[in-house]
């Protein structure tokens, strides 16, 4: 499963390490791509471990508002 | 000696805050494992990192080991740089375009951290996926004494705006020494606004990142703008800020019998021009100086003590590099020129200008 995400709260390459830290604090991230010039996190994950509503959460918990492009999936 | 105050003072400001907001969160990584567990929600800054709960004991000996170890890293590191400028051999119309270059750089960063536009985050190095992975994963796996020494060094992988401007510069110099020194004095600089920031990382930290990101981006927005201006002058280029602030302040010294003979003369025997500059660390005096076109032009060039790259003389026209000692005399022969030429020349660094006018 891949997600495509906007993540507008981005300021400078330091935030793409925290978002990035997302496939070690949730399983079945299989692969992250955080653009820091293309404000956007894409993510490929098992679906079976984890949910698009638990990434949002994640970054949530780092301290940033992402939003899911309805073209990601 | 100048240079190395002035690059200590950019990392106590700008580089301090920069250096902070950029690598603050892999520092709070390894210090979260000391630090108490937080009674209510952790803070956390604008990038998302946790503040630590600063138990002042714990936390003081990670962030020293870490600014130790990011200090030794970032002067090889500048040592390096300093190498590879002398192994390009940089002669003076490159340097200059590289400080113009630098200069650009520096201002489009300010500009991305302003948020002036998408198109300024380009300006920008981003380390790459794998290194950004290796650095996040070594800040968690523990407190033992080498995390924060591995990290401290490992911050040359990811250095803020201002440090990459700081490298660029290493690099200019073409001198490892002097690089070395460059980044070495920038890095104690920050190391002290880091140690502060980090130390008393409190809820009014967090609050005020974003003004000390807009500080930071304004002062790399006046460095870029003073690099493009040094890239100038070093290029002998009619237009900078320096020479147009000196046109209008600086006194213009003619060659005539009312004009100082101390500073300028003339030659009865040989007739050619023989013009006095006094050099000190802070450039050279007068500013400009007149002299009759057609005929040589003796300059000589008076040092005293003198601590700063206004000994390193160039004169792009005329392809002169010449490095003046700490204190005496140099000479430099001038061949005759037209009426109306401005011979300008400045520092290896561009940041102390004069011009010779040659009149009829």
């Amino acid at each position: 499963m891949k997600q495509v995400f906007d993540v507008p709260d981005m300021h400078c390459p330091a935030c793409v390490m925290h978002l990035e830290g997302i496939e070690d604090a949730l399983p079945g991230i299989q692969r992250i791509r955080v653009s820091y010039r293309r404000q956007r996190l894409e993510v490929e994950y098992d679906a079976a471990q984890v949910s698009e509503a638990q990434i949002v959460s994640a970054a949530a918990a780092l301290g940033y508002g992402i939003q899911a492009q309805p073209s990601g999936g | 000696m100048n240079q190395l105050v002035m690059v200590f003072i950019i990392g106590l400001t700008a580089g301090g805050l920069g250096c902070v907001a950029v690598q603050g969160g892999l520092l709070a990584l390894c210090l979260a494992p000391r630090t108490s567990p937080p009674a209510t929600a952790p803070l956390r800054t604008k990038h998302g990192s946790e503040v630590p709960t600063t138990d002042p004991r714990l936390a003081a000996t990670p962030i020293l080991l870490f600014l130790l170890a990011k200090l030794v890293a970032h002067t090889l590191l500048g040592w390096a740089l300093g190498a590879l400028g002398s192994l390009l051999q940089l002669t003076a119309l490159p340097r200059a375009l590289l400080l113009i270059a630098i200069g650009i750089f520096m201002v489009g960063n300010g500009l991305r951290m302003l948020d002036v536009h998408p198109i300024f985050r380009h300006f920008v190095l981003e380390p790459p996926a794998a290194v950004r992975r290796y650095v996040r994963r070594r800040a968690k796996k523990g407190a033992d004494a080498i995390t924060p020494l591995m990290l401290g060094g490992l911050t040359v992988l990811i250095p803020c705006g201002v440090t990459q401007a700081m490298m660029a510069l290493a690099i200019a110099t073409g001198d490892a020494l002097l690089a070395a020194g460059l980044m070495g004095a920038f890095t104690l600089g920050s190391s002290v606004v880091f140690f502060t920031v980090a130390y008393l990382a409190t809820r009014l930290g967090a609050v005020l990142e974003e003004n000390l990101a807009r500080a930071v981006a304004i002062v790399l927005l006046a460095l870029g703008l003073v690099s493009v201006d040094s890239g100038l002058n070093l290029a002998g280029a009619p237009i900078s800020a320096t020479r147009l602030i000196q046109a209008a302040s600086a006194p213009a010294v003619r060659l005539s019998p009312s004009a100082p003979p101390a500073v300028t003369s003339m030659n009865p025997a040989s007739g050619e021009n023989v013009l006095d500059v006094r050099v000190s660390s802070s450039g050279y005096t007068p500013a400009q100086l007149h002299a009759r076109a057609g005929v040589p032009t003796r300059l000589t060039l008076v040092t005293e003590n003198v601590y700063s790259c206004a000994l390193a003389l160039v004169i792009p026209e005329l392809g002169v590099e010449q490095m003046l000692p700490l204190t005496g005399e140099a000479t430099i022969d001038i061949p005759p020129q037209p009426a109306g030429k401005v011979l300008r020349y400045s520092c290896a660094m561009g940041c102390n200008t004069a011009q010779i006018v040659f009149d009829q």
